[in-house]
């Protein structure tokens, strides 16, 4: 069984809730705004929220919505106490108050579901509920008193849980609902649920909605961070759309539709203007031949060329992982075929995926490409530890893997220029930047690059970016997957966006359109 | 060099507490005496020699003390070889049994010239230790069987087959005359380990083999691609399996290897010392190589030296009855050194992580 990491988001303290100052304030029913204003977030220079104002009033569903990394998330950070803003302030009806922790938070009446769920999953749904300030009796602990308050909490609430069952064996829906009722138990009235649908059946994310409207009907605010346009539509009374830290519009379902609210979320042009690819094919000869197709492997259809850049475009989790994985041979596939060079594949492993040229850059870099207790030089021969320079018929070539790995650092700057350092010193930029010299050295056929600049300075994006576009030139076929639509507009020849895992769109580099793109990401068929 | 430290302090610290409970129960001038019969009993009578000239003072010490290192260095190794794809090896007890009892049936049964008999019991013997582990590699690839639980479980099943079945039943020496006899036959003097020093010690040709077999498995592990790739996957799967490596042609070959070291660990105590397989095993080499492997932090060359040392204590501990003090004080050194070791380990991680928040 995996170890599952306990949080306690309001501490390890006890308090008693029942004779808190707090409770006062915090009572259902009673008229209470709160107000965000002008926050500003700084993470190491970038802001992660920029200015943001918002306001949460008693009794309604406000939606909040964004791409990856638009602030959405941050934002709610700052008003449970996980985050401090650098400016701006969090006022509870006009007061300015300082939320310091979640604990302070939750004595504010202001609750928080993640996505990932703080539960002891060996636990009753009782215990888990009342863990932190359980019910005492002479010193010990009052599962019967416990247990009576928990279902009356359930009842009111009209939650259908069975408060003896072990969590473990309930489903995630139930889990969530655990979730919840841990936060309405301690007396919350503004509830923030983080994309909680991500983890749901379509059945248990309407029961969560019918859930909420009736908490939102009991007086209480309920705050939805979401980038699923449908759902919101069908959930909030208001909805505001962030985008890169910004708020970026209100509005509400009635007077807005799936579209506009997708053009809201992602209308922003990029900051650099694209720099026109050579087109599709311009690096490659005459031969038309992709080398790269994949014929339904999976239900995904796609044909990769030499000397273009392709590129993935879709939010988190719709496909483009398994897509890369499929081509570098580290997932199995069970329907459909994948060609290289027009010759189909039956049996395909990263070894063989390697030998006939084609190199991986993963998201995941401390999983999948830095083993961090290995020396730079070591691994810089993972991969193509068996050949020259990094091996001289079955031994180790000690010295041609320094020289080999030298000459990288010094075309990569990569700092410190230390062969023999452990990989695990490095910073994640440079670690990066091995990983991307690397897999650029073998001079690739077919380069998967997964989200290739995340985490990476500005002069690093820039050279990771050129670099690519050097592979283009070379006659090198690229897939780049990211989840920063600007990049792969950027970069791209041609873009496929990618939806539930399947390919719902394809555009040329002069034919393309942001938005457009944009409402395919979301899932959105053009009318 | 310093990573070899914490070991070193572990040894000597364990070395020292023994000392002082021994000292604490039977009187310090007891255990001073006790504990020198002991460093003389493992690494030679020194003062004697230079006394006497008697040259057997030293060496019959040094040879008992190698006979018990090259056991503990292959059973070390076995668990250090499954430990660097990543692989915890408990079942080296039963490999070396599997592999003793077939080096005996060889020994007995098959008749061959000199060398070659010697080399043949050698090679069934790796080979049966080989097998024996391929059984729980092929369950941890096939059906996820955490390698930990099934070792363990084989290692009863080789002694229950072994011990308890084969040696008092189907292959049971025939008694001849009045005397019965325990144990399976003697082997053929031609499958025999050539003894180096004569009748001086019952130090044999095994000895020799150990050391081999820990300098080459120390070349191969640091020098060869294959021995990167097992340093891969023992340290990332995830990673191995993303640059192209076989992981599970990785876990198989060091598992089989593994077996093959613990039944040549067998071979060389029943073709060296024992000559047939006995009612019992005596000692149980097997879970000794798992305390060994992890006090020589998983170095072929530190299984090496750990070995002669706790060999040679040993060796040397059935000196310390003389003086009433117990044989078993070497084991709890092992023991205690064990313990120390990981502790140390822990304090280490504990330091560098306040060093760079």
């Amino acid at each position: 069984m995996p170890s599952i990491r306990v949080v306690w988001p309001w501490g390890s303290g006890s308090v008693n809730w029942s004779s808190h100052p707090s409770l006062e304030i915090c009572r259902i029913g009673s008229q209470k705004v709160i107000e965000l204003r002008h926050i500003t977030k700084r993470f190491n220079g970038v802001a992660a929220l920029d200015d943001v104002s918002l306001e949460v009033r008693p009794g309604e569903r406000l939606a909040l919505i964004g791409e990856n990394g638009a602030g959405k998330s941050s934002l709610m950070n700052v008003l449970y106490g996980l985050y401090q803003p650098d400016q701006g302030e969090v006022c509870f009806d006009g007061q300015v108050v300082k939320v310091k922790t979640p604990a302070e938070a939750l004595a504010r009446g202001v609750g928080m579901v993640h996505q990932h769920f703080t539960l002891v999953p060996t636990l009753t749904v009782t215990e888990n509920v009342v863990l932190g300030h359980e019910p005492t009796r002479g010193g010990r602990l009052d599962l019967v008193r416990a247990r009576k308050e928990v279902d009356a909490t359930c009842a009111r609430f009209g939650f259908a849980l069975d408060t003896g069952a072990v969590v473990r064996e309930l489903s995630v829906g139930s889990q969530q609902k655990v979730e919840i009722v841990k936060a309405l138990h301690r007396g919350v009235k503004t509830l923030i649920l983080d994309e909680p649908t991500a983890v749901l059946t379509p059945q248990e994310a309407e029961e969560l909605f019918a859930v909420t409207r009736r908490l939102s009907d009991e007086g209480l605010a309920v705050v939805l961070i979401s980038h699923k346009l449908r759902e919101v539509l069908s959930f909030s009374t208001r909805i505001a759309v962030m985008r890169r830290g910004k708020k970026v519009g209100e509005t509400t379902p009635g007077e807005t539709s799936a579209e506009k609210l997708a053009e809201m979320m992602v209308s922003c042009a990029p900051d650099v203007s694209p720099r026109p690819g050579t087109g599709r094919g311009s690096g490659r000869g005459a031969d038309p031949l992709p080398i790269i197709q994949l014929e339904g492997v999976e239900g995904l259809s796609l044909d990769l060329f030499g000397g273009e850049i392709l590129g993935i475009a879709g939010v988190d989790g719709n496909g483009q992982r398994e897509l890369a994985e499929f081509i570098t041979g580290l997932r199995p596939w069970k329907s459909g075929t994948l060609r290289f060079e027009g010759k189909p594949l039956t049996s395909w492993t990263p070894r063989l995926a390697r030998d006939h040229g084609i190199t991986h850059i993963p998201e995941d870099r401390l999983r999948r490409a830095i083993i961090s207790e290995l020396s730079v030089e070591e691994n810089v021969s993972l991969g193509r530890q068996t050949h020259p320079p990094f091996a001289k018929g079955l031994r180790i070539d000690f010295a041609g893997r320094r020289a080999r790995t030298t000459k990288l650092l010094e075309e990569n700057d990569v700092r410190p220029r230390e062969p023999a350092l452990r990989a695990g010193g490095l910073s994640g930029g440079n670690q990066q930047k091995l990983v991307v010299g690397r897999e650029l050295d073998s001079e690739p056929k077919v380069l998967v690059v997964v989200q290739p600049t995340r985490g990476l300075d500005i002069a690093a994006v820039a050279a990771v970016r050129e670099k690519l576009r050097a592979q283009r030139a070379r006659g090198c076929a690229v897939l780049l997957v990211s989840l920063d639509l600007d990049e792969v507009l950027e970069l791209s020849d041609r873009v496929i966006v990618m939806y539930a895992g399947k390919c719902t769109g394809e555009f040329a580099r002069h034919t393309y359109d942001e938005r457009t793109i944009g409402r395919r990401m979301l899932g959105v068929v053009d009318a | 060099m310093r990573k070899a430290l914490p070991s070193v302090l572990s040894i000597a610290s364990a070395i020292v507490i023994c000392f002082i409970a021994a000292g604490l129960t039977r009187g310090f001038g007891t255990a001073f005496d006790a504990f020198g019969a002991m460093f003389w009993g493992a690494f030679g009578d020194w003062p004697k020699f230079l006394e006497t000239g008697n040259a057997a003072v030293i060496l019959r010490p040094l040879g008992e003390s190698g006979t018990k290192a090259a056991i503990l260095i292959f059973t070390g190794l076995s668990v250090t070889v499954a430990f660097r794809v990543g692989l915890f090896n408990i079942g080296a007890q039963g490999q070396l049994v599997v592999g003793a009892l077939t080096a005996a049936v060889v020994g007995a049964k098959l008749e061959a010239p000199g060398f070659l008999h010697i080399t043949l019991c050698l090679a069934a013997a790796a080979l049966a230790g080989a097998l024996y582990a391929w059984i729980p590699a092929v369950l941890k690839l096939k059906r996820g069987v955490h390698e930990v639980i099934s070792t363990i479980m084989l290692n009863w099943v080789a002694v229950s087959l072994v011990d308890n079945w084969l040696v008092v039943g189907p292959l049971r020496a025939k008694a001849s005359g009045d005397n019965s006899i325990s144990g399976t036959d003697q082997i053929l003097p031609t499958a025999e380990l050539p003894r180096l020093l004569g009748e001086t010690s019952r130090l044999n040709l095994g000895f020799v083999l150990a050391i081999i077999a820990a300098v080459l498995t120390w070349l191969f592990l640091t020098r060869f691609t294959r021995g990167f790739e097992w340093k891969a996957i023992g340290l990332s799967q995830d990673a191995a399996r993303a640059a192209g490596i076989n992981v599970d042609r990785g876990f198989l070959e060091a598992m089989m290897l593994a077996g093959a070291f613990a039944g040549l660990g067998g071979a060389v105590l029943i073709l060296g010392t024992e000559l047939k397989y006995p009612a019992s095993l005596g000692a149980p080499w097997g879970f000794d190589g798992i305390a060994i492997a992890l006090i020589g932090q998983g170095h072929p060359l530190g299984v090496l030296a750990v070995s002669t040392l706790f060999g040679g204590l040993r060796a040397g501990g059935t000196r310390m009855q003389l003086f009433g003090v117990h044989k078993s004080f070497p084991e709890l050194m092992q023991g205690l050194a064990l313990l120390l070791v990981a502790a140390k380990l822990m304090w280490e991680r504990l330091l560098r992580k306040r060093g760079t928040p």
